[in-house]
């Protein structure tokens, strides 16, 4: 993880100059693309982790790997799917040391816990859907973001998550039942 | 067998993601998600997870742009550093001792005084008393044991103090 930035690192910069640090685009490109998925990727990391500080910790993780990752990107697209990516990977390998299965709602940390009053109904309803979601595993708690509050598309999903297209479609039916019967639905209701 | 997908689903999913659903969508398409039962959990699903992400996105913190590429770029030189200067890894230890192998190996196949030498040391070797080593070793202990114990404490400390000022260091 970044550690703070301190005098003694600004001084320590030009004495580093001449050392290779190859990323994969420069910093104007990487301005705009860092603006355009920062908060999506954070509220990604948010709902598969359960924890807003780990989210934190994890954003600038997934954004050092991927400028350090020695790839060549088509599109936008692909970089969005590389980044996604190793947020997920990033996010399992957290969860494996912390050996944490569901998501932690600890007291400060937890992702509902900065609402003012007038946001108290869409709090409420936020804390429905977090609360739903800590009963599925992980994986589907992914899949499901991606799916339903980002809008990817299969291949991207399966891209990220590291699964078949295959195997990826009764996997995100099953998991969109659960939740939907999570939330309140009757998933039994009506006829296909 | 159920079917997994419905041929509706991605308009249902996009009217939620662009906040159509349900008022600004054709009435065709809400009757269908109101008797189709995988519309109606995408629907549901997407609409629960709209109102998290809007909250989520404007609730996040997330450091500027700038900082966060000034400190990967710090964070990269850091490490840039720490490979050059780590020092021999096993392999490179292992792979030191075989050329070395190698080379003594060739040298004593090739080399004749040292043939020479090593025949002269296994014969002393083969006329070695061990019992008269031992009774010399016993008679050097009992004549001179405090200079033999200060000689041992000295091997043994010198290495250890001068481990601990390094490690310090």
């Amino acid at each position: 993880m970044f550690r703070d930035t301190t005098f003694n690192d600004l001084g320590r910069t030009d004495a580093l100059a001449g050392v290779s640090t190859e990323f994969v685009m420069d910093e104007e490109a990487f301005r705009g693309f860092y603006e355009r998925n920062a908060r999506g990727l954070w509220a990604y990391l948010a709902r598969v982790t359960g924890n807003r500080e780990q989210a934190d910790d994890l954003l600038q993780e997934t954004f050092y790997r991927f400028l350090r990752a020695a790839s060549t990107y088509e599109s936008e697209s692909h970089r969005r799917n590389s980044l996604y990516r190793i947020a997920t990977n990033l996010a399992h390998d957290a969860r494996r040391q912390s050996l944490v299965r569901a998501p932690v709602i600890s007291a400060g940390n937890d992702i509902e816990n900065v609402s003012t009053g007038d946001q108290a109904g869409a709090t409420e309803r936020s804390a429905d859907v977090t609360r739903a979601l800590s009963s599925l595993k992980p994986r589907e708690r992914a899949m499901l973001w991606l799916a339903y509050a980002e809008g990817a598309s299969h291949d991207e999903i399966a891209g990220a998550l590291g699964i078949r297209v295959a195997s990826l479609k009764p996997m995100l039916f099953r998991a969109r039942r659960k939740m939907a019967a999570l939330l309140g639905r009757k998933p039994d209701g009506g006829k296909s | 067998m159920k079917p997994l997908e419905c041929e509706f689903e991605a308009e249902v999913l996009g009217a939620v993601l662009q906040s159509r659903w349900p008022e600004h969508v054709d009435d065709q398409l809400r009757v269908h998600a109101a008797c189709c039962a995988i519309c109606s959990e995408v629907a549901s699903v997407a609409r629960a997870f709209d109102g998290s992400l809007e909250e989520l996105r404007a609730s996040a913190q997330v450091p500027d742009a700038s900082r966060v590429w000034w400190q990967a770029q710090l964070r990269a030189r850091r490490e840039a550093i720490e490979t050059a200067g780590r020092p021999i890894t096993a392999v490179q230890l292992v792979a030191f001792a075989c050329a070395v192998g190698l080379l003594g190996a060739c040298f004593g196949a090739t080399s004749t005084w040292f043939q020479a030498t090593l025949k002269r040391i296994s014969s002393n070797t083969a006329g070695f008393d061990v019992a008269a080593f031992l009774t010399a070793v016993s008679t050097m202990f009992v004549e001179h044991g405090a200079l033999v114990i200060g000689l041992v404490a000295v091997v043994l400390l010198v290495p250890t103090a001068v481990y601990v000022a390094l490690a310090r260091d």
